[in-house]
């Protein structure tokens, strides 16, 4: 018997599920097993399980069509990191620099050559953002080139 | 019980009227919510706070004017993001995306654009209307309201999570069950703390709003990175302001809905803690029940976009009836108007009600108003918003995700909000790739907590006591209403067809 990598991925989807309502259900028990703490979730948690174990066995395969309809992983994984990365490193760079980084590393490598669209785009855009939340929000956000009391 | 009070009324137009200066302060009201609700992570509430100290130098019935022309603005400025980048500004436009992006999608953003304005309009007309006749018995009846009307109430919502599963219906239970569950996150009604690992941020659970910017926003825009433009077609990509009017105009071909979508938003509107997170779900989830097509909803089917826009607008009225009637704020959009009420030292309640009927009234009245302003400023100012379906992804991609993530720490104000968005949007697009509903699961999210409280709340004061339910008359009704919602057409039909 042979699976596809589409039917393992999903497989592997399912267990991670299981396991973080298992571990949820596990860690909420451990807090306190009182009834008002448990009202909700281990009926929720013991129906979703079922689910799954039921899902696990009986999933269907993409047809082929629908196969096409979805991205590949290489091209969405750049992308992932590339948000990951200006995420993780908003508190070091702050969201003016932090910002204008991930635009221009963001269009530079979808494809965009002409560097003065590059600087001028990123540059204006993620200034302005920037600034803007700055001044509209009521408390201090990490900052590089803008003063900021964060 | 006289309904209306003549003379207030007569009073109150002649206090809206001899004086121009309280109109002056309804445009650019409307104009900052407007604004402020098609920012992705700028909310109306926060607008109405950052404006809230300009209020001081206004007297109340103006103060009141240009918060509740915010609040309006905003209502209807929420479902921009949602129908052009498929980001709910708030959790009350989240039933707006489900149709309006896949409409905009298809080249249909400036019908869908309409359709929202045309809805909302309506919604806050009938609502005010509603308020206008109801005020005073609406308030005894929210009086009556307990946790165990607000557990059935959202029960409600939760049903929606069975018909939004699509195709895959256990994959869709098994989201919709997960948001449940990771909207139970966090410190819970009896003081326990759970799911935490204790990181000090989630004690307050996960943050729902930059979670569903995530799992809607983020997601969809990984998928969407290769494609030139969000519509392909480049005639569809024009704005028309004449097919915006058609959309105005098609929003009224559906009374039905309208009435049905008002009439939820302004009864669920008025149940403080709830309001129109829970009534754009409800209007929507009965919506596609009672439709002969059911399967055409989540694909681009505008009525699905009247009956959350019509819903979440008229939650405005209602909950400005719990305001104004018993003092208590229904959210955050209320809340500053409470605080609104504090600096002209006046508390809202019923002896508010009694000595300031005129104020209410002119209240009431300007928002009448504000409905034909909303719609000049609304059709003035779509065009320009829509123009983002004409830039390309390459650079709408990151913009928007840029804006998420600033939005998201707007909303937290710590880095909670944008890792909030980066762990969602992973998810979000894993569902989306291995065929879980993500709308399932987001309403899961923002309904679990909800659901949890009021929950236990019941278990409290019925003491474990099943037959404490039927001691609640408020309770079986709408516990009727929900059976009957879920089983009544198909009980008809049956028994129509055996006649």
């Amino acid at each position: 018997m042979t699976f596809s990598k589409d039917r393992i991925a999903n497989s592997i989807v399912i267990l991670c599920l299981a396991t973080f309502v298992l571990w949820y259900a596990y860690d909420a028990h451990n807090a306190s097993s009182s009834l008002e703490n448990m009202i909700l979730i281990l009926p929720v948690a013991a129906v979703t399980l079922c689910l799954c174990v039921y899902d696990f066995f009986t999933s269907k395969e993409d047809t082929a069509e629908e196969k096409k309809k979805k991205e590949s992983f290489t091209t969405v994984m750049p992308v992932m990191i590339l948000f990951t990365l200006y995420v993780l490193t908003l508190e070091y760079l702050g969201f003016d620099i932090g910002t204008v980084l991930f635009l221009a590393l963001f269009l530079f490598l979808h494809g965009e050559t002409r560097w003065t669209w590059i600087l001028g785009y990123s540059l204006v855009f993620g200034f302005i953002i920037a600034y803007f939340f700055s001044l509209m929000l009521p408390y201090p956000m990490p900052m590089m080139v803008f003063p900021t009391d964060y | 019980m006289n309904l209306i009070d003549i003379n207030s009324a007569q009073e109150a137009l002649t206090l809206l009227f001899s004086q121009p200066q309280y109109w002056l302060v309804v445009i650019p009201g409307i104009m900052i919510g407007l604004f402020f609700g098609a920012t992705p992570g700028l909310q109306t509430s926060m607008a109405m706070a950052i404006f809230l100290p300009m209020t001081l130098y206004m007297d109340f019935l103006q103060a009141m004017l240009f918060l509740t022309a915010i609040f309006t603005g905003g209502g209807f400025g929420a479902g921009v993001p949602a129908i052009l980048m498929n980001i709910p500004g708030t959790s009350s436009a989240i039933a707006t995306a489900f149709d309006g992006y896949p409409m905009a999608k298809q080249g249909k953003h400036n019908e869908a654009l309409g359709l929202a304005l045309g809805s909302s309009t309506f919604g806050v007309l009938l609502g005010y209307v509603l308020l206008f006749f109801l005020i005073k018995p609406m308030s005894m009846f929210v009086l009556k309201l307990g946790p165990s009307e607000m557990f059935i109430v959202i029960l409600w919502g939760l049903t929606l999570i069975a018909s939004l599963t699509g195709e895959y219906v256990i994959k869709g239970l098994i989201a919709g069950l997960f948001g449940l569950l990771v909207g139970t996150v966090g410190f819970s009604e009896a003081g326990v703390m759970r799911g935490t690992m204790d990181i000090e941020l989630l004690a307050d659970g996960i943050p729902a709003i930059p979670a569903m910017m995530g799992m809607f926003a983020a997601s969809e825009l990984f998928k969407l990175v290769k494609s030139e433009f969000l519509v392909e077609d480049e005639a569809k990509r024009k704005v028309r302001i004449s097919q915006i009017l058609v959309g105005f105009k098609q929003a009224f071909a559906y009374p039905v809905i309208l009435i049905r979508g008002s009439i939820i938003g302004v009864l669920i509107g008025a149940v403080p803690g709830v309001g129109s997170s829970v009534s754009n779900l409800l209007s929507y989830i009965e919506t596609k029940r009672r439709d002969k097509d059911p399967d055409s909803y989540g694909k681009g089917n505008p009525k699905g976009v009247v009956a959350s826009e019509a819903a979440n607008s008229t939650s405005e009225a209602g909950s400005m009836a719990t305001l104004l009637a018993l003092g208590i704020p229904g959210g955050g959009a209320t809340a500053v108007m409470l605080a609104a009420f504090a600096m002209h030292n006046i508390t809202g309640g019923p002896q508010f009600i009694r000595e300031e009927m005129d104020i209410v009234y002119a209240i009431i009245f300007a928002n009448f108003g504000q409905v034909f302003l909303l719609i000049i400023l609304g059709l003035l100012l779509i065009p320009v918003l829509a123009s983002i379906i004409k830039v390309k992804m390459t650079y709408l991609v990151p913009s928007v995700l840029v804006l998420a993530v600033c939005g998201a720490f707007g909303l937290t104000g710590n880095m909670s909000g944008p890792i909030t968005v980066l762990v969602f949007a992973m998810i979000g697009w894993v569902f989306r790739r291995y065929n879980y509903s993500v709308p399932a699961a987001v309403i899961g999210m923002l309904l679990g907590s909800m659901a949890e409280s009021s929950l236990v709340q019941t278990l409290q004061i019925s003491g474990g006591d099943i037959t404490y339910l039927f001691e609640r008359p408020i309770t079986l009704v709408i516990m009727t209403l929900l059976l009957f919602s879920l089983f009544g057409t198909k009980l008809i039909k049956r028994f129509t067809k055996k006649a």
